[in-house]
């Protein structure tokens, strides 16, 4: 029997925003920011999403336009034929570099903190595998499975950063402006890369119940998830004082850390089980999104059938560094710091174009009429 | 167009083989004609379908009405009818009774059910256990409805046991069941609509509905599901399960089999379907979504935090049955550091003079544990007992004590297995049994990180499940109003929905008080 795709609710799309995003907060981001401002790098998320909403409305505000379209329709449809097809190419490879880097950099961690001695590629190959299966299913399933474990990886996260105030100092977070205000707020504007998650999510705007939904959803992640990530710097903070600067991954520095009671001394499996498992809803997203794209630019209309062979051009491009070093510090940083402006300059350009060509105002008069 | 080309390649190398059938077009197109007017020409027609003389129990009765002073003859098989009945009020009226009257209606004293021509319908009906009454010069066959089928009583449930609530149980008889549910919805919205599904042995399945709440679209569904078979007979109610469900092959169940009539009509009071059949004392529910696999009727007859109570061990149960055996090895071969060092050195003290590796110990277990479960359900119940004695001390007791395997694996293993019995439902009890072998196989693998790639793959070839359009974990995602009834029971009170996910006519139970 056929099975009709259906559409995606307001929970799975937030679960699958919280999960997207929000992991950033158990990665090295947080060692990151803590190396640009010492120890005021909990204000950087809730700073940046802050500079990052505005071009993020207007993205959602261009978008609600044109009814139940997603950003490549509407870039296609406001740059024109060509510069559009080429914006989006270039989206769709930075894209799908950054992914790579970054699935890369998970399978990093796997192997560094939990699998010592297994070889990289069946590690890596596993996960892809198992995305490429998911995202295989379609973007519905993909919102169920999350929506399913979104309460195990939150409060998994939580019950982790709770368990490591046995081990944190409040004074850490002091002086509390770090390097000085004004190099807090430069530092925010630079770390757009968090959020560009946001950016690529609008991909899913026709697979989603109403557009309402979407922008509703959109704002609940947005705000929680920048939450989060902030909260959970703190904690680290807290606990690792100047030593974040040197630690890789925090996160997984603090589970290996933290016991329960005296009698359980390691639990970092637990965690890692939650942890894992919002990696690949992470990857099986990206997966489709990123199909979801390459279907759009050379217009195929099955495009679930390219998910395989993407999740080998992942598995071939994240193989290409040598070491975790390249990876971690190098390229991701270099694709980060051009993806956070590079979207937010493509929203506020589409924003303009979509002022130029009078679009507000046509909407306005069929309102109207 | 790769899935076409490997078609037409099966097509190739898969023809259907040809037989050299005897035909029965004779036969079928006999069934399609009317019943003759000669009374000599019936009896020989019907002597030849049935083959009497050489079939014993179906019997032909000639006598001549006094009353109408011509012959007539009944046909029956003797041991599907109600053989007292025929006698008093079909035959001895027929016989006895002087007043001239033109009806045979006005003669016996049986109700006439109805009266046909055609000589097909009439064999039929005669195979279901009526008698068929057929009368010199008249062109219609008088058929009775004597049907009496000897089978079993009502009985308690046996595979669902509960404590509280109703205990009667489904038995063979299609009559009886139907009673169970009706005196259970006293409405006259309650449809039970008869479908032959085969050929040959023309098994009928009733399909059982409330009028006004039932979709339409999903009972056309099943209705055409049953109407496209291609079968001489499917015998069981079991075996239609497997016709009807979508992915046979499937290790997850996507039909709801119960034996109790209560659980049956709780379903059909929400809105979804139920087939009977006869000679099966069970019932399927469509569609069936995780949660009713997963409840128990118990869960609902008990007090609420009571009821909570026993749902939060069956999630429990769950888990420990499906994860027990593989965390087990994912711990003792990879994340070592997890254990108490203490228990790790007690560990590995017993562990010292086993030769095998903790996966193996555990396939070992697991399938002697799978044995001794099988063995009890087949062996003859005098010498049930026995096999439990020889499963606890043999397999537990030496198998230590010969060092083959190390005593905490016995106790991983007996938990995991008393775990999964608390799963009610068999097909689910199988499912979970199945896909812990595939777990403990991961762990082996990959440790915790195939387990959670195995679980995950898992979860989403389950939500990807479909029973007749509703997806597996519906109402909870997709979201439906429903019930809420999932995970977590509220009190009655709240239950103000049926599930949104069967898009029933009648959305609200009750009203807010």
């Amino acid at each position: 029997m056929n099975q009709q795709p259906g559409k995606l609710g307001i929970r799975e799309y937030v679960s699958i925003a919280i999960l997207m995003v929000g992991s950033k907060a158990t990665e090295d981001t947080p060692t990151v920011l803590f190396i640009n401002v010492q120890n005021a790098a909990w204000m950087i998320p809730v700073l940046s999403a802050g500079i990052f909403f505005i071009p993020l409305l207007l993205l959602l505000k261009t978008i609600s336009l044109y009814q139940g379209k997603n950003l490549f329709f509407v870039i296609q449809k406001l740059l024109g034929k060509y510069i559009g097809f080429i914006v989006c190419l270039v989206i769709f490879i930075i894209t799908l570099v950054g992914i790579s880097l970054d699935s890369r950099l998970y399978t990093n961690i796997i192997r560094a903190f939990y699998f010592r001695t297994t070889p990289i590629l069946v590690l890596y190959a596993l996960l892809m595998a198992v995305c490429a299966y998911g995202a295989k299913k379609g973007i519905q399933h993909i919102g169920s499975v999350a929506y399913l474990l979104i309460i195990y990886a939150i409060t998994g996260l939580f019950f982790a950063l709770g368990l490591s105030t046995q081990a944190s100092n409040v004074n850490a977070i002091l002086p509390i402006w770090g390097p000085g205000k004004i190099e807090i707020l430069k530092k925010s504007s630079q770390s757009l890369s968090l959020f560009t998650d946001f950016f690529l999510l609008t991909m899913l705007i026709p697979y989603l119940s109403s557009s309402k939904d979407f922008r509703k959803g959109t704002w609940i992640a947005y705000i929680y998830v920048s939450i989060q990530i902030s909260v959970a710097t703190l904690f680290f903070i807290c606990m690792l004082d100047q030593s974040l600067g040197g630690v890789g991954y925090p996160f997984h520095t603090a589970v290996r850390y933290i016991s329960l009671g005296s009698y359980i001394p390691n639990i970092e499996i637990l965690f890692f089980i939650v942890w894992i498992v919002s990696a690949f809803i992470r990857f099986t997203a990206f997966l489709y999104i990123n199909a979801l794209m390459f279907g759009h630019l050379f217009k195929i209309k099955d495009f679930e059938f390219l998910i395989p062979s993407l999740a080998a051009i992942y598995l071939l491009i994240g193989n290409i560094p040598e070491s975790q070093i390249d990876v971690g510090l190098k390229l991701e940083h270099m694709v980060q710091a051009v993806v956070g402006p590079l979207f937010a300059a493509i929203s506020l350009i589409l924003w303009l174009s979509a002022l130029l060509k009078g679009e507000f105002k046509h909407e306005k008069d069929k309102n109207n009429m | 167009m790769r899935k076409k080309f490997f078609k037409s390649l099966n097509k190739k190398f898969n023809t259907e083989p040809q037989f050299s059938e005897q035909s029965n077009a004779k036969d079928i197109e006999l069934k399609k004609q009317d019943i003759n007017l000669h009374y000599e020409r019936n009896i020989e027609t019907f002597k030849a379908i049935f083959s009497i003389p050489k079939n014993v129990d179906v019997k032909i009765r000639e006598f001549t009405i006094r009353s109408l002073k011509c012959r007539a003859f009944i046909i029956y098989i003797s041991t599907m009818v109600d053989m007292d009945q025929v006698q008093k009020s079909i035959v001895e009226p027929l016989i006895e009774n002087e007043q001239p009257t033109g009806k045979i209606q006005d003669i016996v004293s049986f109700p006439v059910a109805k009266m046909t021509t055609n000589i097909g319908d009439i064999t039929e009906n005669i195979t279901r256990g009526i008698t068929a009454l057929f009368v010199d010069d008249d062109d219609q066959c008088y058929i009775f409805e004597t049907t009496k089928i000897q089978g079993r009583g009502i009985e308690k449930s046996n595979n669902e046991v509960i404590v509280k609530g109703a205990k009667e149980a489904f038995n063979e008889r299609l009559a009886d069941n139907i009673a169970l549910v009706r005196k259970k919805i006293k409405n006259e919205n309650l449809i039970v609509e008869a479908h032959v599904v085969t050929k040959r042995s023309r098994n009928d399945v009733l399909i059982v509905y409330e009028k006004d709440l039932v979709k339409d679209e999903l009972l056309q569904k099943i209705k055409d599901r049953l109407a496209s078979f291609e079968t001489d007979s499917i015998l069981d109610l079991s075996i239609l399960e497997q016709y009807l469900e979508e992915r046979p092959r499937s290790l997850f169940p996507t039909i709801l089999n119960t034996e109790r009539p209560d659980r049956a009509a709780s379903f059909i009071e929400e809105g979804h379907i139920v087939l009977l059949m006869s000679n099966s004392p069970n019932c399927l529910v469509l569609p069936a979504t995780f949660w009713a696999l997963f409840h128990s009727p118990e869960d609902h007859y008990l007090r609420t935090p009571y009821g909570n109570f026993i749902r939060f061990l069956r999630v429990l149960a769950l888990f420990i049955s499906l994860f027990a055996s593989s965390f087990y090895i994912a711990i003792t071969n990879y994340h070592v550091g997890m254990i108490p060092p203490d228990l790790l050195m007690a560990m590995a003290g017993s562990r010292e003079r086993v030769p095998f590796p903790s996966v193996v110990e555990i396939l070992m277990m697991e399938l002697a544990f799978e044995l001794i479960r099988e063995a009890g359900l087949r062996v003859p119940s005098p010498i049930g007992p026995t096999i439990g004695i020889v499963g606890a001390l043999i397999l537990g007791q030496a198998a230590v004590q010969a060092n083959i395997i190390s005593p905490i694996v016995i106790i991983v293993i007996a938990l995991s297995g008393l775990s999964s019995f608390i799963i009610s439902d068999s097909s689910m009890n199988f499912a979970i049994r199945m896909s812990r072998f595939l777990f403990i196989f991961a762990a082996g693998l990959l440790g915790i990180y195939g387990v959670a790639a195995l679980g995950i793959v898992g979860l989403f070839y389950l939500v990807s499940l479909k029973s007749f359009g509703t997806s597996y974990f519906a109402p909870m995602t997709p979201h439906f109003f429903s019930g809420k009834d999932l995970l977590i029971r509220p009190v009655p009170m709240k239950a103000m929905f049926r599930p949104g996910y069967l898009k029933p006519k009648d959305m609200v139970k009750q009203r807010k008080g």
